[in-house]
């Protein structure tokens, strides 16, 4: 069949570093077809797709469009050309309507100098209606949900005439039924003569929905193939060039002390017409990963910082070895041996600007102290390398763990944490945007945790990372926990998925 | 004196004290609207307040001084502007450089061509033209306190107006809030939000070299340091105006009202002169802590 995108021996290399992010990259696209672009990140996915919507320019190489070559030197050239990105993380003005979004940059106009609302919203609804979306143009942004502002994101694309989508990691926070919708909206776009480009490293929906997969790695393309000749095994293989392993055997179940015990907490404060946190009640024992999950929005982040001790409760109370520690301090929660892995490893988790082997005693400097109060170099070095090597950090101890990447500066935390860990130990969305390598690390030092008799709360809205190692499942839905469940095999993502979104409650009338 | 007698020339003064406020704010929210804060007002009108006088005294036109004035502000403003945007400068630094280049320039050319880093008098400019329409002016207390001022209180009106359908009726109002809610929204459409913020700096220097013009040329002196903290007020007129045109012309009343109270009341309240000139201040405290308080509770 003939080609309708073709990018020609695209290479891009980054100032400073000479990362060569595209390597003499060729990708072919036909018309009408979900064409699937997997790899790790890093991989070089992302460049590639900002060189096609004219973000980043290319050092060498040639783009084109039906037979004809495209200069394409910003996204409004991409818009003319009919190439649409729908980003990764949404790209909305939250104070504005849907209708607003949508015409943002291309505003329809009255008397040649005023924005026609009524016009912008009735032009957006007539492309809602084509392409059978659910969302009304007049709803702002801050009140609808993560999966209908990708929507929104397509509908941009679509008011602004694209007949190539490209969609960035599209899934990462969506529910089940969130992604089934979108792979419906994508069936109905491909219908209508459209073609997707999907980027991606969940390679369950490579399968699902992908005509074809172009898989990078390292900058290069190595390999291009029809969806229907690989499975989910090979895909990964060529991704990483080693095989990964999916089963983890999750060992015995030893013992079970309650370490942790959360009881009847609630904020009050309300956040669209109900309390931030709910009377959430759940023990955490030892040998016992206890899993955590949610839609964005429905309190994990709250809980999160609940539990480490960063925001205080308006009633309830948590006990940690039978002893009162309600809305006692971080400091005080740390010397009872707290260890956690915070959401924002680049915020909250890391100094960033600090060397590696100054972030590895963040949380036990007093320890490398000498008699005279000054910091005992040697100790710490030494420290460093033991860890830098325990964890197989990928990174120097004395460079800024900025210029780490995503999964080394989280391995670095993850040391830091893991090496004083006593009885407890929070997890929050520890895999949030790493490469599958890092991903699978990370689980088995959290399985370890496990085996050693340490109690594990992973907060996550990753489901198969729930499913895979929580030993007991809750969900949170607008505060509440609406779910509390051991894991076992009927409990499976659909059903999470139905929990996530409300539509089932265990917990309803109780109290 | 009757409690009419002393409220109305109270009102009616408050009026023309508060345009400059009301000028500095609305330029200011257009830049807070793009995502910064303009910490320069401070200095931009005293740079508007400066080459107003002169260029009007040199050219014997007062609108040729203001529209100088306002070139010069605009100017001084596109340089802060071009260094905190497009080199990426710490926009505080800059903003506090920009005070300090303001007072400084302003007192080295004072003392290079008149000799003197004091009080600059022009007493053959002409006064501002006042506006006063003689039937309306009869119309009891009304009359009173909205007609008889000059002509830059009934402009910075019409500017609260204008900006009003600037920001929430048209593409570049919704290109500016987009670019201060959510920068990378812009970027992913094509468009610049750079741009949009330099707009919003150069316009903060345009009202602001208009406020300036009207504190010197009403007086047809400079004074140094004139601006006398007004951009810095202008900065929390606009937080307390709930960063709306409207709000912020209500929220410039309530600080020309103090003013002008404080100014009366130093005739004959037997309270220290000092605590009554702080009296806008105290205002400016109190109305900030009560604001948070409101939203805190809003929240709740």
């Amino acid at each position: 069949m003939e080609s309708y995108l073709s990018m020609k021996n695209i290479s891009k290399t980054f100032g400073v570093t000479g990362l060569k992010a595209n390597d003499n990259v060729t990708l072919d696209v036909r018309r009408g077809e979900i064409h699937a672009l997997v790899g790790e990140n890093g991989a070089g996915k992302t460049t590639l797709m900002n060189i096609l919507y004219g973000i980043m320019q290319p050092d060498s190489g040639t783009i084109s469009l039906n037979g004809k070559e495209l200069k394409i030197l910003n996204p409004i050239a991409a818009n003319k050309a009919g190439i649409g990105m729908v980003h990764q993380h949404s790209r909305l003005v939250n104070e504005f309507t849907v209708a607003q979004n949508v015409v943002l940059g291309a505003e329809p106009k009255k008397a040649a100098i005023f924005f026609d609302n009524r016009k912008a919203e009735a032009e957006v609804a007539a492309v809602i209606e084509k392409n059978r979306f659910h969302i009304s143009p007049e709803m702002k942004i801050s009140e609808i949900s993560v999966g209908q502002m990708q929507q929104v994101e397509i509908i941009k694309m679509l008011y602004r005439k694209a007949e190539l989508l490209i969609l960035d990691e599209p899934t990462s926070i969506l529910t089940e039924q969130e992604i089934q919708r979108l792979f419906d909206t994508l069936r109905e776009l491909i219908k209508r003569g459209k073609t997707v480009i999907l980027i991606t490293h969940k390679l369950s929906e490579v399968k699902d929905i992908s005509d074809r997969i172009t898989v990078m790695r390292k900058g290069r393309i190595v390999s291009v193939k029809d969806t229907a000749d690989v499975d989910e095994r090979e895909i990964s293989k060529m991704m990483v060039g080693k095989s990964v392993i999916f089963d983890f055997a999750k060992g015995e179940e030893g013992c079970r002390e309650t370490v942790l015990s959360l009881e009847k907490v609630s904020i009050r404060k309300k956040r669209q017409g109900h309390p931030i946190l709910d009377n959430i009640s759940f023990n955490a024992s030892s040998c016992e990963i206890v899993g955590i999950t949610g839609v964005a929005g429905n309190g994990l982040t709250e809980l999160e910082d609940v539990i480490a001790g960063l925001q205080k409760i308006s009633s309830g109370s948590i006990y940690h070895n039978d002893e009162d520690i309600t809305n006692i301090s971080p400091k005080a929660l740390r010397e009872r041996g707290l260890a956690y892995v915070p959401t924002d490893r680049l915020k909250r988790g890391s100094s960033l600007d600090t060397s590696v082997k100054e972030n590895l005693i963040l949380t036990s400097h007093h320890d490398f102290m000498k008699r005279c109060g000054v910091f005992d170099d040697n100790k710490i070095s030494e420290h460093s390398r033991r860890l830098i090597s325990e964890y197989k950090i990928d990174g120097h101890s004395d460079v800024p763990i900025g210029t780490l990447s995503g999964g080394n500066i989280q391995k670095v935390i993850l040391a830091r944490e893991l090496d004083n860990v006593k009885d407890f130990v929070l997890f929050s969305e520890p895999t949030w945007g790493l490469d599958v390598a890092s991903s699978e690390f990370i689980y088995e030092k959290m399985l370890e945790m496990r085996a050693r008799g340490v109690a594990v709360v992973l907060i996550s809205s990753n489901i198969d990372e729930i499913l895979t190692l929580a030993d007991t499942i809750f969900v949170m839905y607008r505060g509440r926990l609406v779910a509390g469940r051991a894991s076992g095999p009927d409990l499976t993502r659909e059903v999470i998925g139905e929990y996530m979104l409300g539509l089932k409650d265990d917990f309803r009338g109780e109290e | 004196m009757s409690s009419e007698g002393f409220s109305i020339p109270i009102i009616h003064n408050s009026i023309s004290i508060m345009t400059p406020f009301l000028l500095a704010a609305i330029g200011g929210l257009m830049t807070e609207l793009s995502g910064m804060l303009n910490i320069a007002l401070e200095g931009l009108i005293l740079i508007g307040a400066f080459f107003s006088v002169i260029f009007a005294a040199a050219t014997g036109s007062l609108l040729l001084g203001i529209l100088l004035g306002i070139l010069m502000t605009i100017l001084v403003s596109w340089v802060f502007g071009a260094i905190t945007i497009y080199l990426k400068a710490n926009v505080f630094i800059t903003g506090l450089a920009t005070n300090l280049l303001a007072s400084g320039l302003t007192a080295v050319l004072s003392f290079h061509i008149f000799g003197t880093k004091g009080v600059l008098m022009f007493e053959e400019l002409p006064p501002l033209p006042s506006l006063n329409v003689p039937p309306l002016h009869k119309i009891p207390v009304l009359g009173d306190i909205f007609f008889g001022h000059n002509v830059f209180v009934y402009m910075s009106w019409i500017i609260v107006v204008i900006a009003w359908f600037a920001i929430y009726r048209t593409p570049f109002g919704f290109r500016l809030r987009g670019t201060g809610s959510n920068p990378k929204a812009m970027i992913a459409i094509g468009l610049n939000p750079q741009n949009y913020q330099m707009l919003g700096i150069l316009i903060s220097g345009f009202t602001c070299g208009l406020a300036g013009a009207v504190l010197t040329l009403n007086l047809g002196a400079y004074v140094p340091h004139i601006s006398s903290g007004r951009g810095w007020i202008a900065l929390v007129v606009i937080y307390l105006g709930g960063k709306t045109p409207f709000g912020i012309l209500g929220a410039a009343f309530v600080f020309g009202l103090a003013e002008s109270f404080s100014n009366y009341a130093q005739g004959f309240i037997d309270i220290p002169a000092d605590f009554i000139l702080a009296f806008p201040y105290i205002i400016t405290a109190a109305a900030m802590v009560i604001m948070s308080i409101v939203q805190n509770r809003n929240e709740d």
